[in-house]
């Protein structure tokens, strides 16, 4: 697994006639890689480019943004993973978050995928499977985003819930009706239960 | 209504002209009618750019071709840009918004200029100030640029070529909302117009752009729409405000503006919505019953309905002659037998008996299901005829004519007699086939008006039947003859008095049924209740708890048109009958 470190710096500047022959080195890098097409490969370029870019951003920033930690998978650039803080005086207060970032091949024309790993109760937020619904992840999405501005939505979000687009019926039905108290109790246990270091 | 009425009851010049448009629908294409309007400084009307009236003396509609189209859209650009003073980009987005009424534009505008420029981002001047370095960064890929290869918006925020062209071509992509497109930056509203993405994008891109816009302008306006009818590239503005809303496109499909089905004069909007909707939800079960073949009543040899009318002749050696529709012997349907037309007619009385209560519910059901069967089949049955007639027609126009000119050393203008027998064939067939529709929906006991509306329908349909066997079989025999006949004179005054004779029952038949078929209710008034709206009338069963809904139940509506439930207190939408959560009826 030595292949692993390496520096995104060589994978952004290989040719795409080096993807097409070299493909062990390639699919110990990317799986997907393999079945793109001319087309799609300068499409991935572009995205490369520009997730390289925010990479070394999200370098330069790490000390700047405390709330937010992004960081990109070893050996796959279009996958990301984030750990976000719980805004304060919300019910998410003092928990970390883990989001997971699938970035497609047309980014930053398309938005990314984003889910929450960490289980959350919050009205926009399924239940189940985590998944996110924010209309700047959807119809309102901007290629001048990038990924941290996403991770300050989701934080915004989750201070901020709209009940009157649940993805979680249950967490929206709570606010909906006015019962902020059973909304922060709830939230604020599945906060302690997953979203916080067990205490030992 | 009233311009209806008029209409039939006067008998002067003016309405017989209007009888003559309506029944020449399917000609439209013939009448390149001259224009009468008065703002039009088209300059020469050329062939190319021709604004089409209709044939009609009314002048509803105007149709539009694809040319024409564009130069309105262009002219009302023209226009707004001028009064307002800005580029021709903006006064589109402009138009756009306010969904192509230039009036609509210019209110806007002067009532505060600043807030729609806000609104609509046509900003006046940059929001951000750029420094003054050679160069700048892309606000996408976020790598640097030569300030010539950087591109901006009114707002002034800096993307390179590549990225603005990634970004309009996803919109573009993504349909018709390109249209709005803004500057990619999320904190920005400004305007991305027709100027800028003619720049940054590919032709085929361009061109895809131009398509939304010209759709726009049909799509977004209320007075236009395009015509409905598959491949066809017209659209329609409709200028009339009555209650007439039959439009007849250059492509010879007739529709109604207000619900852009079919045209269905003289049948109602709503009765031809209520209608397909139950098509749709019984045309399951209704298949296997129409499935196109049918077994000789005599011989039981199936049978493929291939030509237009009713009347079949089995293959020798049975040739039994029978009606398509009832499966009876032929002979009992002509006038000979002294009785008229009668297929149109649903003996609902002919399962009357004595049952017990289990039998008669079933019985019940399935006369329901009967009833409704007998109409639709009659209905679709005139469909399929019409498309064939239509076919016909235009086998006739293309082939037929001059066949038939050189066999009798007639010139094709002395022919035209054939062709308008045909023309009223379609457009009879289509009346026909809605009076079908009508007569389910027509209660069943208001029994005059049934049996007037059947005595017309049946009057109507056997003329029709005779124009049709006429048009359709006896030429056949012309065709393949040798050399001119002496029976092709016979032939032409039989044809031409069919097709004046079947004219006329189906005017009798659209005037009687527009006036809601009134002359009952004045001769026969001792059939006591003729209310409209009568409870019991089977037709309505399906929509059942509609009817409730004109009662008194002024309370519990808030201001807002929503009523709460008495039963849980959840608010309903005024358009509902039952409580959306607890099922109770509205009271």
């Amino acid at each position: 697994m030595t292949v692993l470190s390496l520096n995104f710096e060589t994978v952004f500047l290989c040719t795409p006639q080096a993807v097409r022959t070299d493909s062990v080195f390639q699919s110990g890098l990317c799986g997907a890689v393999l079945y793109l097409s001319f087309q799609a490969t300068a499409n991935m370029q572009a995205s490369r480019a520009r997730l390289f870019k925010e990479y070394k951003e999200v370098q330069r920033e790490k000390v700047a943004d405390p709330d937010i930690q992004l960081v990109c998978d070893d050996s796959n650039i279009f996958k990301w993973t984030a750990l976000i803080k719980g805004p304060s005086e919300t019910p998410f207060e003092g928990g970390v978050f883990q989001l997971a970032f699938a970035v497609p091949e047309q980014y930053p024309l398309q938005p990314p995928q984003v889910r929450f790993l960490t289980k959350i109760f919050h009205p926009n937020v399924h239940f189940k499977t985590g998944e996110i619904c924010l209309d700047i992840l959807k119809n309102a999405w901007s290629p001048a985003w990038t990924l941290q501005s996403v991770c300050r939505a989701i934080i915004a979000l989750m201070a901020h819930p709209e009940p009157d687009s649940p993805l979680n019926c249950d967490s929206g039905n709570l606010l909906r009706s006015g019962d902020l108290r059973g909304y922060y109790s709830m939230a604020r246990m599945y906060t302690k239960l997953a979203a916080m270091p067990k205490k030992g | 209504m009233d311009s209806e009425d008029d209409m039939h009851d006067a008998n002067d010049v003016e309405s017989m002209d209007d009888d003559e448009g309506f029944y020449s629908d399917e000609m439209g294409m013939d009448y390149y009618g001259s224009d009468d309007d008065v703002d039009v400084d088209f300059g020469e009307d050329n062939e190319g750019i021709k604004r089409i009236e209709a044939s009609r003396a009314e002048n509803n509609f105007i149709i539009l071709k694809e040319s024409d189209i564009k130069q309105r859209q262009e002219e009302d650009i023209t226009s707004v840009s001028t009064v307002l003073s800005i580029s021709r980009a903006a006064s589109s987005i402009l138009l756009r918004y306010y969904n192509w009424s230039v009036s609509e534009v210019h209110e806007a505008w002067f009532a505060d200029e600043d807030k729609v420029r806000k609104t609509f981002g046509l900003l006046k001047k940059p929001v951000i100030q750029l420094t003054s370095s050679r160069e700048l960064t892309c606000g996408i890929c976020f790598e640097a640029f030569h300030r010539s290869s950087i591109r901006s918006a009114a707002c002034g925020h800096p993307f390179c070529c590549a990225c603005w062209e990634g970004y309009i071509r996803t919109s573009i992509g993504d349909g018709p909302g390109c249209l709005i497109l803004r500057c990619p930056d999320p904190s920005c509203g400004a305007a991305v117009g027709q100027d800028m993405i003619t720049m940054l994008v590919s032709d085929e891109d361009n061109r895809k752009y131009s398509r939304y816009l010209l759709r726009s302008y049909i799509e977004n306006n209320k007075k236009t729409k395009w015509c409905p009818a598959p491949g066809c590239e017209y659209a329609v503005n409709f200028v009339g405000d009555d209650e007439n809303y039959d439009v007849s496109c250059l492509c010879s499909y007739g529709f109604c503006w207000n619900c852009t089905e079919e045209a269905h004069r003289p049948v109602d909007c709503s009765t031809v919505s209520k209608w397909i909707m139950k098509n749709s939800a019984e045309s399951e079960n209704m298949n296997w019953i129409l499935a196109n073949s049918k077994p000789c009543p005599k011989c039981k040899r199936p049978i493929e309905k291939n030509q237009g009318c009713m009347h079949m002749t089995c293959t020798p050696p049975c040739k039994f002659e029978f009606c398509w529709l009832c499966l009876g012997a032929w002979s009992d349907h002509g006038e000979r037998t002294g009785g008229f037309y009668a297929c149109n007619r649903y003996e609902a009385a002919k399962q009357e008996g004595v049952y017990d209560e289990t039998e008669r519910r079933r019985e019940m059901a399935k006369n329901s299901l009967e009833r409704y069967t007998h109409y639709y089949e009659r209905w679709a049955s005139n469909q399929l005829s019409r498309q064939k007639a239509l076919a016909d027609l235009h086998q006739m126009r293309t082939v037929h004519m001059e066949k038939l000119s050189d066999i009798q050393r007639e010139p094709e203008s002395q022919l035209k007699f054939i062709t308008d027998a045909w023309q009223q064939i379609v457009e009879c067939r289509r009346v026909l086939k809605w009076t079908y529709a009508y007569g389910y929906y027509l209660p069943e006991h208001e029994h005059a008006k049934r049996q007037f509306f059947e005595y017309l329908q049946g009057e109507a349909e056997s003329g029709l039947e005779r124009l049709h066997q006429c048009a359709e079989k006896e030429l056949q025999q012309f065709l393949s003859a040798d050399g001119p006949s002496k029976e092709f004179i016979d032939f032409h005054t039989k044809l031409a008095g069919l097709t004046g004779v079947t004219k006329n029952y189906f005017e009798n038949l659209v005037s009687a049924l527009e006036n809601g078929l009134s002359d009952v209710d004045s001769q026969a008034t001792c059939s006591g209740s003729s209310s409209k709206n009568g409870g019991s009338s089977k037709a309505k069963g399906g929509k059942g708890k509609g009817t409730s809904r004109a009662g008194g139940s002024s309370k519990n509506v808030d201001s807002t048109g929503m009523w709460t439930c008495e039963y849980c207190t959840y608010a309903n939408s005024k358009h509902s009958t039952t409580c959306h959560m607890c099922h109770h009826q509205r009271r």
